[in-house]
């Protein structure tokens, strides 16, 4: 792999030249280590405007591909019809492929191995043992899934891996083992049902898809209601939705003029009731519309009309990609235009998600001095990951050694304008009423607070 | 007769011994599936191949069996054979019980009601879950952020050994099976499959023997579901989509429902292709097409399935390479380009 | 219990949902009469048709054109599967005919999801310029593509029914449908009435598809499976009347809708169809047990 690498990294040695000295916020030199601040910072808009960002920066030795012996990495992420991930870990290998060209770990190239399931616990157990008895991985980085966390978090654990990913399980959040980079759909909706009851809304109706942990994600929405006094209706459907008219219609006669449905959905089922209710012209029956993250992304905008700007509003997990000018940002831009061919869905929070964990990942093995990559060093390293700037969340990124991890509980509220996503409201803290944040707080002190310094 | 003994014996010893010894831990993991749904497999192929039922519904009636062995396995510390008995029971009763009205209908009819029942079935389970250590009749805790995971048997917590003890039940239920076929209910399917108005004319109670077939394929899949509960450690109704029964149905068809080779081959097309064709990096989108081109493949040429047209086959093209070596010398050998 | 007025606005969304439901119920009716096929991969084809249309207007094509691709597309595969198929099969019993047809339903779902994919996170859509006009009952809009896949429903099941009764194609259907060998000895040009009529239920599944991808969903899931939603009127009509079918179908919309806002039931609405064709087919065959083996196996 590394030889067929070797062409394209030569061109880029050159191109590189003229802007090598843009790397502000690349991986290897952003760890600040005292921030106490709570204040939300203003956020990625205030770096330094970067005119153009060459892929030669995600390694330490810009064109000279890595050589050495492999570190071997592995994920694994659903792909069935209706859900997949797998751009994420796509993006993942996309940002360690360029990593490799760019003079990799201390020369030492990153094998990523991909492992994909349909929701099927089985399926999920024996691939987690494929990567660990047959591919030999150090770490885990990129796994998002359904279902992931639930099944293989005991094996993770007695295994002594600790998991960089995405998920959608609770156990995602509420083990040792498990970090994310994205809020999964609890705290999400925690995002948009805070921003409801902050625009004062009389009542919330809280309608999400009928898989696994339903209670779980109902508990935090609730929690908010209730500490302000909004009354809150929580309603279930069958997925795929095949009668969204009437769903859109219930919702709607349930929040009443002055409430706001907020949904918690795949993009597509999110996209079909909103439709239904626009083309019912029940939407502005309603004060407004809210939605955890699935929903931020440009398919929806342009598939919504105008009527949505300003009454929809989507909880994001990450800095917007359109409007950020960072380094961060520009980079990953760079990386899945040079290295991004398997990512379908090209910029948007999934591929944003795969090159984050991929970030944080190899800012770790990068710390690691001693030059022997094991399943101990490199989880030891993963795990001492502290107030790290992955320059696409609102806040440092930190492991530590706490019984759970929501390691992101600060982002962005979004809402269409005309065919786009654009920002509604900067870096907001996830409300600690909710009990798990509350709790997270608890454990990690300062860590989770820590927002990026302006 | 002895040497065919002797070889499904050494056969049966290298699944048990070779397979956890010479295979990673991924590939055991699979082949407990196919173990599992061989059993399914092997019920299908009854209602199919020897009376005629053809199920759009098995992975429903697996899911009423996974969901029993699992409530079970929360509710009692009863050992795992007794659970495995008792969901292949519970099944087998909902089986018999939703099934004895549907008996009356035939062909086509009796395929849709039972994509019909399968689709009510996958709703009450999408809304009451799978147990998962919670309170209550229905053992469902929405809110719990680690539920447990469901017990294994004591003597099979390891991978290696839960796909013994999940080979050993299956060749139980494939002994079953096999018993019936050999005495009187087989010979009464045969007659039925044959033609329904002249088993009756010599006597057969065809519903009788019909609901025993019901019976049988649904405490088997029961017993399966029972299996899979310890296989998959956590459930969840997602695991069990309607179209799943359709693909079932196409596997059983292409491996064949005359044998019950068939049945091995059919889970092994279910299970161990998707895990082979994963690690070449292959979609499975590839494999919904191949098993859709493999369901007009065998409807059209091959009714009795792969397991009794790949031996036809490799003997025809046996006699046809023999045939070419007597000719002319083989090509030389090489990768196509 | 919410009060009347809640349920209203339901009426008119079960109305439409009906609509939905008998669209595609309607359509598996024809082809069976016409072909003794029971088609089951009408979604699929129709969701194939939806999906290339959706690509060619993002690719700048105008929306007539796409329509009629969409119509097209549909049409060349159902055609393609009968004169591949159709003889081979034409022997065999009604069930296998049907699964088979789960066979090109499978090819399509995987095509379907290799070429649309949704890994990073797409949601697609179909717009109709009849979507966002129409009039309010209720206090919801009814939109014209409601109203036209309703009247779409009506005018299928009238026209088809006229054109299998009085028409020499259609009685030549009937008759190939019933018994393919002797309609052949009558000297009906068997390929080519066959061919006809697969032509037309593809146009049907096209058109079906679009209209369905616009009030439903363009998601090759949704739309594959809802024909086992759909599949429940056309049992309790017993695959042979087709009003019968429409009327199941807007009965069946009208039940799931009303289920909807009442909390307990709410759930379990999805259960509609199959429990009320479950409860329909096995009411029938109390009745009549062995009576019609011979039009069945």
């Amino acid at each position: 792999m590394n030889r067929h690498r070797h062409a394209p990294s030569a061109r880029i040695l050159i191109a590189a030249a003229g802007v090598a000295l843009a790397a502000a916020g690349c991986s290897s030199s952003s760890s600040s280590t005292s921030t106490t601040t709570s204040t939300p910072p203003p956020s990625a808009t205030s770096a330094p405007a970067v005119a153009a960002v060459s892929t030669s920066q995600c390694g330490t030795k810009p064109g000279v591909a890595a050589t050495g012996t492999p570190i071997a990495l592995g994920g694994i992420v659903t792909n069935q019809p209706g859900t997949s991930f797998t751009d994420i870990a796509n993006m993942a290998n996309a940002y360690f492929a360029c990593v490799n060209a760019n003079g990799g770990i201390n020369g030492h190239p990153i094998k990523y191995y991909i492992e994909t399931e349909q929701t099927n616990p089985t399926q999920i157990a024996a691939d987690a043992r494929q990567l660990v008895d047959t591919d030999h991985v150090v770490g885990i980085v990129g796994n998002t899934s359904i279902i992931e966390c639930a099944v293989d978090t005991p094996y993770w654990a007695k295994l002594g891996y600790y998991v960089i990913g995405s998920g959608i399980a609770s156990q995602c959040w509420g083990t040792p083992n498990n970090i994310t980079v994205n809020m999964g759909p609890r705290y999400s909706s925690d995002g948009a049902v805070q921003y409801a009851i902050a625009q004062h809304v009389s009542k919330i109706v809280f309608d999400q898809s009928n898989v696994p942990g339903t209670g779980y994600i109902a508990a935090g929405p609730n929690a908010l209601a209730k500490a302000a006094g909004v009354p809150i209706t929580d309603l279930t459907e069958n997925v795929p939705i095949s009668d969204a008219d009437s769903v859109a219609i219930k919702e709607v006669d349930d929040a009443g003029p002055n409430g706001a449905v907020v949904l918690n959905f795949t993009p597509p089922e999110a996209l079909v009731i909103l439709k239904a209710a626009q083309t019912l012209n029940i939407e502005d029956h309603v004060k407004l519309w809210g939605c955890s993250t699935p929903c931020n992304t440009d398919f929806l905008a342009q598939s919504l009309g105008p009527k949505w700007n300003d009454k929809l509003f989507v909880n994001a997990e990450l800095a917007p990609p359109d409007s950020t000018n960072t380094p961060t940002m520009n980079l990953y831009k760079a990386i899945l235009k040079q290295y991004g061919k398997a990512v379908s869905g090209g910029i948007g929070s999934f591929s944003q998600m795969g090159f984050t964990e991929a970030e944080i990942a190899v800012h770790a093995l990068e710390s690691i001095t001693s030059g022997t990559y094991t399943v101990a060093t490199v989880n030891a390293a993963f795990k001492a990951v502290t107030n790290y700037n992955t320059g696409m969340l609102c806040q440092l990124w930190t492991f530590g050694n706490y019984p759970m991890h929501i390691a992101n509980n600060e982002d962005y509220t979004v809402t269409p304008d005309n065919g786009k996503m654009v920002q509604a409201q900067g870096c907001t803290l996830i409300s600690s009423v909710d009990p798990q944040i509350a709790a997270y707080r608890a454990d990690a002190g300062t860590a989770a607070l820590a927002p990026v310094a302006p | 007769m002895r040497i065919r003994a002797a070889v499904i014996v050494a056969l049966l010893a290298f699944v048990l011994f070779g397979i956890p010894q010479l295979f990673s831990l991924y590939y055991v993991d699979t082949m407990t599936e196919v173990a599992v749904y061989s059993i399914v497999a092997l019920g299908l192929g009854v209602l199919v191949g020897r009376v005629g039922l053809v199920s759009l519904g098995q992975v429903a009636v697996l899911a009423i069996g996974a969901w029993s062995a699992a409530r079970l396995l929360f509710a009692t510390t009863q050992p795992y054979p007794v659970v495995l008995i008792e969901a292949g029971l519970i099944t087998m009763v909902a089986g018999v019980v939703i099934g004895l009205p549907a008996l009356r209908l035939r062909g086509l009819y009796l395929a849709l009601i039972t994509l019909m029942l399968a689709g009510a079935i996958t709703i009450v389970l999408d809304t009451i879950n799978f147990p998962n250590g919670g309170r209550g009749f229905l053992g469902y805790n929405g809110g719990a952020i680690t539920p447990p995971a469901i017990r294994l048997p004591s003597i099979a917590a390891s991978d290696k050994a839960y796909f013994q003890y999940s080979v050993v039940v299956a060749i139980v239920m494939f002994l079953l099976v096999f018993a019936h076929i050999r005495t009187r209910p087989g010979r009464a399917w045969a007659a039925i499959r044959q033609s329904e108005p002249a088993a009756l004319a010599t006597g057969i109670n065809v519903t009788l023997y019909k609901l025993w077939a019901l019976a049988l394929a649904s405490f088997i899949t029961g017993v399966a579901g029972g299996l899979l509960a310890g296989a998959s450690h956590y459930l969840y109704s997602i695991d069990f989509p309607a179209q799943n029964s359709i693909i079932l149905l196409g596997v059983v068809l292409m491996g064949g429902v005359y044998s019950m080779w068939g049945a091995v081959v059919a889970a092994l097309l279910y299970q161990f292709l998707p895990a082979l064709l994963q690690n070449w990096g292959v979609s499975a989108d590839w494999l919904t097409i191949l098993f859709g081109l493999g369901v007009l493949q065998v409807l059209t040429t091959a009714p009795a399935g792969l397991a009794d047209q790949v031996p036809k086959d490799l003997a025809r093209l046996g006699r046809l390479l023999r045939r070419r070596l007597a000719r002319a010398p083989a090509p030389a050998g090489g990768d196509p380009p | 219990m919410p009060p009347w007025s809640d349920f209203e606005p339901f009426i008119v969304s079960g109305l439409a949902l009906g609509g939905v439901y008998a669209l595609s119920g309607v359509g598996l009716v024809v082809l069976y009469r016409a072909t003794g096929v029971l088609y089951l991969a009408f979604g699929a084809v129709g969701a194939m048709g939806a999906l290339v249309a959706w690509s060619l207007v993002q690719a700048g094509a105008p929306g007539w054109i796409s329509w009629l691709v969409c119509i097209a597309v549909a049409a060349l595969i159902t055609l393609g599967y009968g004169l591949l198929f159709g003889p081979p099969l034409s022997k065999r019993d009604p069930l296998v005919k049907a699964v088979a047809t789960l066979g090109l339903t499978l090819v399509l779902y995987g095509v379907m999801d290799l070429l649309w994919t949704t890994s990073g996170g797409e949601a697609r859509s179909i717009t109709l310029p009849t979507d966002n006009s129409g009039f309010t009952v209720a206090s919801i809009q009814v939109n014209w593509t409601q109203v036209i896949g309703l009247a779409a429903g009506v005018v299928i099941t009238a026209a088809t029914g006229a054109f299998l009764r009085y028409t020499n194609l259609g009685t030549a259907m009937r008759a190939m449908a019933n018994d393919r060998e002797i309609t052949a000895t009558l000297g009906v040009p068997v390929r080519k009435v066959e061919a006809a009529a697969w032509l037309g239920c593809g146009v049907l599944a096209g058109v079906a598809g679009l209209l369905l991808a616009d009030m439903v969903a363009l998601d090759a899931t949704t739309l594959t499976f809802l024909v086992v939603s759909s599949l429940a009127a056309v049992l309790i009509a017993r695959l042979r009347s087709i009003a019968l079918t429409f009327a199941a179908a807007i009965v069946i919309g009208l039940v799931h809708d009303l289920i909807t806002p009442i909390t307990s039931l709410t759930n379990y609405r999805d259960m509609t169809p199959f429990v009320l064709a479950a409860v329909a087919l096995l009411v029938v065959s109390r009745r009549q047990v062995m009576s019609r083996s011979r039009e069945e196996a």
